[in-house]
């Protein structure tokens, strides 16, 4: 049985997701968690002898190896890492919604100070790619920002939506490391410095992600699911009731693999190995788990075993070793033996059981029959997809379960009809929130009426990445007003074939020469028209930025595409565009002015603090109550001022968050090296602010 | 204190197993034997042998056993197994003889026996024989269902004392054909067991287990009972199924063995003041239906042998299980390794038969002459209303892994989260038109066999709550339970009545039949057995009811729902009441402390996170105010009672609201609108305004 080789309390709340340690003085392992009311705590047990904390910096009485960073904001984020060259020192790098500020602990200075228009949701340092120097890479609002220790931007890109969780791993396996970002758009994205190199969409916003052995890396969704990824291909995922907190790679059964281990919100940790997701190890705090971290945190002589770290929001601390090689494995003190046999024993209960099942049961002459259509819907109901599902003789259908990830509330859909309405067919209504291909497990209950036992049907469906799409057959629609058009080396019939996979269609659609078919959207984006002639030329018509872009993405993978550059012409999305940069310059107006105000207030209110104490000194009573009443005023100001300041910032943030997607979206447009030139020409175009490159760029794809 | 380590060991597997349907025979060399009967039918008599099973006998019964208990000549080795299967009692001798064949032809199935010598007491669900040498001697009926029956030793009572654990929660102690009186118990009863296996000091002592967690001990006195003592469920654990006691702590005092519906395991041993203290508990996923301790599988080393629900038969020895040859070796255990071979081997041919079943029965789906037929398969479920936080909790335990369970409700109910449960849920959207208010699936992890589910219902709400429970078993199929919601669902039966309450009288005069009458009874509330009792809360008579509350709430709810059911059955009825004004207070004042205890507990709850915040800051915290300190002091405790009752004060709200609708509702006026002042004088509690609002506003 591995039981902790430490465990101490830090007698501070400690914020979820934001731990890290980090040896700031290059030799000794500090503990750095964010707590609540906009502090950092710093646990460096080791450097007691010559801790001196100043300035920032407030020491502890009683726990003198505490030492308290005052952020006086909301800590949302918190890393470090080896941030300048040639140091042994780790930089924390701490993140709020407004700024990032890099801090050298050891001689308590700031490196540097920026803002973060798109906030920081996540931050890792490190190297990326073949940029020469570490950077800090900073995720936001749909952004990515790296910054290097002077505090410059090297780096720079967008992703589909917030970013939840950043990390580092070697993906491709040539020696450099590739950014990870995982999104609230359920998103995984590979990023080789600017260049997406891989995309994988998962069930939930991606609340972490941790590195691993070589090419792997675990990650966790806000749904309770963890799993395990190597390069795009997904081990394992399990799913819990709970959520995962933290998850980190640690080698703890020492047999030289990591496995994944997992903080659950319900106090829980466990190792499950990164091949199957067995679990190997587990133990429980009795709060909820706020970050694993590792680090050399006993720091024995001679021995430099890095111990898994776990730390609950309570402030618990607990540390583990490897476990020693004895215990071949087995570290939770069971009888391997006893549970081998148990399990065999209970799969041939279970064997037998499904014997006897077969002898008593049977569901003479009734098939399962599902067609999935598209419901153009009317004015009762609104436009869906619809799954038809009928028995093929007088049963009827009880209920019908719809497990299916990403397009219901929760994992599942029931229809559950009332007695009064019970027949042999039921019409499901299904509306896929998003483009993509779903697989639905059904399980229908077929039986009599009134009967208590009922069949369980079980059966799979795939519903296509276009379902919410309806095929338009007679002609007169409008067009849509944007569109894209490339020139492929392809045949229109592999079209075809891509456009029959891809839409739910009553039956596939055939033609030797020019493709054009329209589709009206369920979602109600207007009309798609796709039209292809026999010389390559392709057009997508639509209103829909987004779409466009899906398909040409879904295309390009289908068409095996490695770049692709295409014209976009989308003048209401220009036009919106333009609004919203308007609508920014105005918010950094405002924000100015009332930056400045701010600023004269506060001189205002140092003046009357300093009379009014005066004025009470001397025993002027009046005068100080006086003071006090203007001051009390003076600060009802301020606090309308704020509020007014906060509002400002939120709509700035929802603005750049829709030129972030803007921008996303013009590069979803192209593929390849192309994607990653649009993304780059509209960056520097901003920072230039030069607003009709910008334009240019959308539209042509290049600067 | 020793720290009592014991580690399981599986013996074997049997079919499903009833409560009380395994025992120990009693020690015969350096081992005891095992008994154990399922209700497949099968009584099976095994020892161990170097970790081997060795059968003794198997005998097979026609029908399920429901019980197995040991009995024995007057004074001699109680060595005989007596099962009971159908309304028949087979006795066997330890080396497998049948020497008793006997049909009570009671008119029930026995539900649950017991032997004492030549005495022999069996119950149905409601009626109580007892036979001497077989000829029936006493009988009586029972009010309500009866869960498990024992005897006192004669030997030292000088008389037969028979105690019937009834459902209704009451000890029912009878003498010959008679009622002597009934003990009041907290809950249920479900097991009874004599305490210290020889009724105590002077034989009478009885220990009782409840099906909501809680341990008793009665003193059975010659004209009244004596509460001995009795241990809560603070933890919340499940329902007593089986209880022993037994040295297993070898500190000369005989130990608690209890085991509960929810899996666990547990040993108690006594204090130096006589108070249980918790020494082990073992977590085993599926209802224990019997325990014993004794000797099995090697000699010197005690155990606690279990059998569960789904059939297994296992031990929790204190031997050690690993034996570890050196820091870095583990030995391996040959025997085991053979028996894992020959595991596998089995599991091979099994997995060919099943492929070719398999492969038959998707042929006959498309046959057009095969008859379509699902098997049942064993549910053990439970619905039982927890009277700490006003919830009904519903587990279902099957004998195979549970695939998924969905849940359907016709009317608005809550579903809790249970830690326990490790299943995921996912609500779907319903629409209440479709009679749908709650629409939810549970999928379960793998080869979980056992799952509890909490609901909290709305008082005044009626319907029924559906539940389709599918098995991870090939070839799939589904059953449905179905569990009406009463409409006055968060009552508790009770059998002392405080008559000096002021009460609200609802009076019914009318054309209905006594077995009309409780019938309305039994749709209204919970915890009414389905036949007429003697006596209720509600007196009734033919012709006349008669229902007295001291909340005006139950009373209005009572009369919606009596008059719907007599329209419904065209019977008219006579309704008069009697609302009495001071009982308003009066309910309202025995809301009171609660209501201002879980306002300060909110506010102290607020108050928690600043505070903290300055201890952070601040090296000295004298200058706060006491009270502050103590919000420090005991900000965990605080924060943790916040969490176990989430809704507390909501549910208090609503019923304060129900109460003042209600009132007015009898004196013919809506007072909706008023609703929302309420809540302002509720906000800024004071009981003194309070009563004054429900006085003045209209």
């Amino acid at each position: 049985m591995l039981v902790p080789i430490f465990s101490l309390k830090l007698n501070h709340k400690v914020s979820p997701r934001t731990v890290a340690i980090g040896r700031f003085d290059g030799v000794h392992p500090s503990l750095t968690c964010g707590t609540t009311a906009g502090k950092v705590l710093i646990h460096s047990p080791h450097v007691r002898a010559q801790a001196q904390p100043a300035g920032g910096a407030t020491s502890m009485g009683d726990l003198s190896d505490i030492n308290l960073l005052n952020i006086n904001q909301q800590v949302v984020s918190i890393a470090t890492g080896r941030l300048t060259d040639g140091s042994e020192k780790d930089t924390l790098v701490v993140g709020t919604a407004t700024n990032v500020m890099a801090y050298d602990v050891d001689n308590n200075t700031d490196i540097f100070y920026r803002d973060a228009p798109d906030g920081a949701n996540a931050i890792v340092v490190g190297r990326l790619g073949s940029i020469e120097s570490p950077v800090a890479i900073v995720g936001g609002n749909c952004s990515i920002q790296g910054f290097d220790q002077k505090g410059e931007e090297t780096y720079w890109t967008v992703t589909g939506d917030n970013v939840c969780s950043l990390e580092l791993v070697d993906f491709n396996g040539n020696g450099q490391n590739e950014l990870i970002v995982g999104s609230e758009d359920f998103d995984i994205r590979v990023f080789k410095e600017d260049e997406i190199m891989a995309e994988m969409t998962e069930t939930e916003a991606i609340t972490a992600l941790c590195r691993m052995q070589d090419s792997r890396f675990g990650y966790a969704l806000a749904n309770g699911t963890v799993g395990v990824y190597d390069r795009s291909t997904r081990y394992w995922r399990i799913k819990s009731k709970n959520q995962a907190i933290s998850i980190h790679g640690y080698d703890l059964d020492s047999d030289g693999v990591e496995e994944l281990i997992t903080g659950w919100s319900n106090g829980k940790i466990d190792a499950r190995s990164d091949r199957t997701g067995e679990v190997i190890f587990k133990d429980n705090f009795s709060q909820a788990v706020a970050g694993i971290v590792q680090g050399d945190y006993r720091m024995d002589a001679g021995s430099t075993v890095e111990q898994l770290i776990c730390v609950s929001v309570d402030g618990e601390v607990r540390g583990y070793n490897p476990a020693p090689p004895g215990l071949a494995g087995n570290l939770m003190d069971t009888n391997l033996e006893q549970d081998t046999i148990r399990e065999l024993s209970q799969r041939k209960q279970n064997l037998m059981l499904e014997l006897k099942n077969y002898e008593e049961n049977a569901k003479a002459n009734t098939q399962l029959q599902t067609t999935l259509s598209v419901n153009p819907g009317d004015n009762s109901k609104p436009p869906h997809v619809e799954l038809y599902i009928s028995t093929t003789n007088d049963t009827v259908i009880r209920a019908v379960l719809i497990f299916a990830e990403g397009i219901f509330d929760g994992e599942s859909h029931v229809v559950h009809p009332s007695p009064s309405a019970l027949s042999g067919t039921l019409r499901v209504p299904v509306v896929p929130p998003k483009d993509v291909p779903v697989d639905l497990h059904i399980k229908a209950l077929i039986g009599h009426k009134g009967s208590t036992q009922f069949h369980v049907f079980e059966l799979t469906r795939q519903l296509p990445r276009f379902s919410m799409y309806s095929l338009i057959t007679e002609p007169g629609i409008p067009e849509p007003r944007s569109s894209v058009t490339m020139t492929l080396n392809e045949r229109p019939q592999r079209l075809l074939m891509w456009i029959n996979q891809s839409f739910l269609l009553n039956e596939d659609i055939t033609g030797e020469l020019d493709v054009d078919v329209s589709f009206l959207s369920l979602r109600g984006s207007g009309p798609l028209v796709i039209r292809m002639t026999q010389t390559g030329q392709l057009t997508i018509m639509t209103d829909d930025m987004d779409l466009a872009g899906d398909i040409i993405q879904a295309l390009a993978e289908f068409l095996n595409l490695e770049d692709l550059l295409t014209t976009a012409d989308f003048p209401v999305e220009i036009e919106t565009l333009k609004q919203i940069l308007i609508k920014v310059d105005e918010y950094h107006r405002v924000r100015q002015k009332l930056t400045a105000e701010m600023a004269d207030h506060s001189n205002l209110i140092r003046s009357m603090v300093v009379r009014a104490e005066d004025a009470r000194l001397m025993g002027d009573m009046r005068s100080m109550r006086k003071g006090y009443m203007e001051l009390f005023d003076l600060n009802r100001d301020l606090i309308n001022g704020y509020t007014i300041r906060c509002n400002n910032h939120q709509e700035l943030l929802s603005c750049l968050k829709q030129v972030n997607q803007i921008i996303q979206r013009a590069g979803r447009l192209r593929v390849g090296r192309y994607k990653t030139q649009v993304v780059n020409a509209c960056r520097t175009a901003i920072k230039n602010n030069n607003t009709s490159s910008l334009y240019k760029i959308i539209h042509t794809g290049m600067a | 204190m020793m720290q009592l380590d014991l580690s399981r060991v599986d013996y074997l597997q049997v079919g499903i197993t009833s409560q009380g349907s395994m025992r120990l025979l009693p020690i015969s060399g350096k081992l005891q034997k095992v008994a154990v009967a399922d209700t497949d039918g099968m009584l099976q008599v095994f020892g161990m042998k170097k970790g081997e099973v060795q059968n003794v006998f198997k005998a097979p019964a026609p029908q399920k056993i429901t019980r197995l208990v040991l009995g024995g000549a007057a004074g001699a080795q109680k060595d005989r197994i007596f099962v009971s299967t159908g309304s028949e009692v087979r006795g066997y001798t330890k080396k497998g003889k049948n020497f008793l064949n006997f049909n009570t032809n009671m008119s029930e199935p026995i539900q649950s026996m017991f032997v004492e010598g030549p005495e022999l007491f069996a119950c149905g669900n409601f009626v109580y024989n007892h036979y001497h040498d077989c000829k029936d001697t006493h009988y009586m009926l029972c009010g309500d269902r009866i869960n498990d029956v024992l005897c006192l030793p004669p030997e030292r009572t000088q008389e037969l004392i028979p105690v019937l654990a009834c459902q209704d929660r009451v000890l029912r102690v009878l003498q010959e054909s008679e009622l002597l009186y009934e003990v009041e118990v907290p809950g249920p009863p479900t097991c009874l067991q004599l305490s210290e296996n020889t009724g105590g000091e002077e034989g009478n002592e009885v220990l009782y287990g409840t099906s909501d967690g809680r341990v008793g001990v009665v003193q059975i006195g010659k004209l009244a009972p004596t509460h001995r003592w009795e241990m809560p469920n603070e933890k919340r654990s499940g329902g007593i199924l089986c209880m022993d006691n037994f040295d297993i702590t070898s500190d000369g005092v005989l130990d608690l063995i209890l085991g509960r519906d929810d899996g666990q395991v547990e040993v108690y041993s006594f204090d130096e003041a006589d108070e249980p203290v918790l020494r082990f508990s073992h977590s085993c996923s599926e209802s224990i239906t019997s325990v014993q301790a004794g000797i099995v599988s090697t000699p010197g080393y005690e155990e606690i042998v279990c059998s569960t629900y789904a059939g297994w038969v296992f031990g929790l020895t204190s031997e050690q299980q690993t034996k570890e040859m050196g820091p870095s070796e583990v030995k391996v255990d040959p025997m085991a390794v053979t028996k894992i071979n020959s595991l596998k081997s089995e599991l091979d041919n099994l997995q060919q038969k099943v492929s070719t079943e398999r492969e038959k029965y998707q042929q006959s789906a498309y046959s057009k002459t095969a008859v379509s037929a699902i098997p049942l398969f064993n549910i053990n479920d439970k619905f039982v209303l927890n009277r700490e936080d006003a919830s009904y909790t519903l587990s279902l335990e099957l004998q195979m892994p549970i695939d998924n369970v969905l849940l359907q409700s016709d009317v608005p109910v809550d579903l809790l989260d249970v830690e326990k449960n490790s299943a995921v849920v996912s609500f779907s959207a319903c629409n209440p038109e479709d009679g749908n208010y709650l629409l939810a699936t549970y999928r379960c992890q793998a080869n979980t066999t056992r799952l509890e589910l909490k609901i909290r219902s709305i008082e005044g709400q009626h319907g029924t709550l559906q539940v389709y429970i599918t098995p991870r078993l090939q070839p799939k199929t589904c059953q449905l339970r179905c569990y009406p919601i009463k409409p006055l669902s968060l009552h508790q039966r009770t059998h002392a009545f405080d008559e000096d309450r002021p009460l609200n009288t609802l009076k019914l005069k009318g054309q209905f039949s006594l077995a009309e009458m409780h019938s309305w009874v039994c749709f209204s509330l919970p915890e009414v057995p389905e036949r007429p009792p003697a006596g209720d809360v509600a007196s009734f008579q033919k012709g006349e009811g008669i229902f007295r509350s001291d909340n005006i709430s139950t009373i209005s709810i009572l009369k919606d729902i009596l008059s719907k059911e007599a329209t419904n059955k065209k019977i008219r009825l006579d309704i008069t009441y009697d609302i009495k004004e001071e009982s308003i207070p009066h309910t309202l004042a025995l809301i009171h402390p609660r209501l201002e205890y879980q306002l300060l507990l909110a506010k102290k709850v607020q108050l928690i996170d600043g505070l903290k915040e300055l201890q952070v800051n601040e090296n000295d915290l004298t200058f706060l105010s006491p009270e502050y300190q103590q919000i420090l002091e005991d900000a965990d405790k605080l924060q943790a009672e916040f969490k176990r009752q989430p809704c507390h004060l909501e549910r208090l709200y609503g019923m304060i609201t129900d109460l003042y609708i209600d009132k007015y509702k009898f004196k013919g006026q809506n007072v909706r609108g008023k609703v929302p002042t309420l809540l302002e004088v509720l906000d800024n509690y004071d009981f003194n305004s309070l009563v004054q609002f429900f006085e003045t506003s209209a």
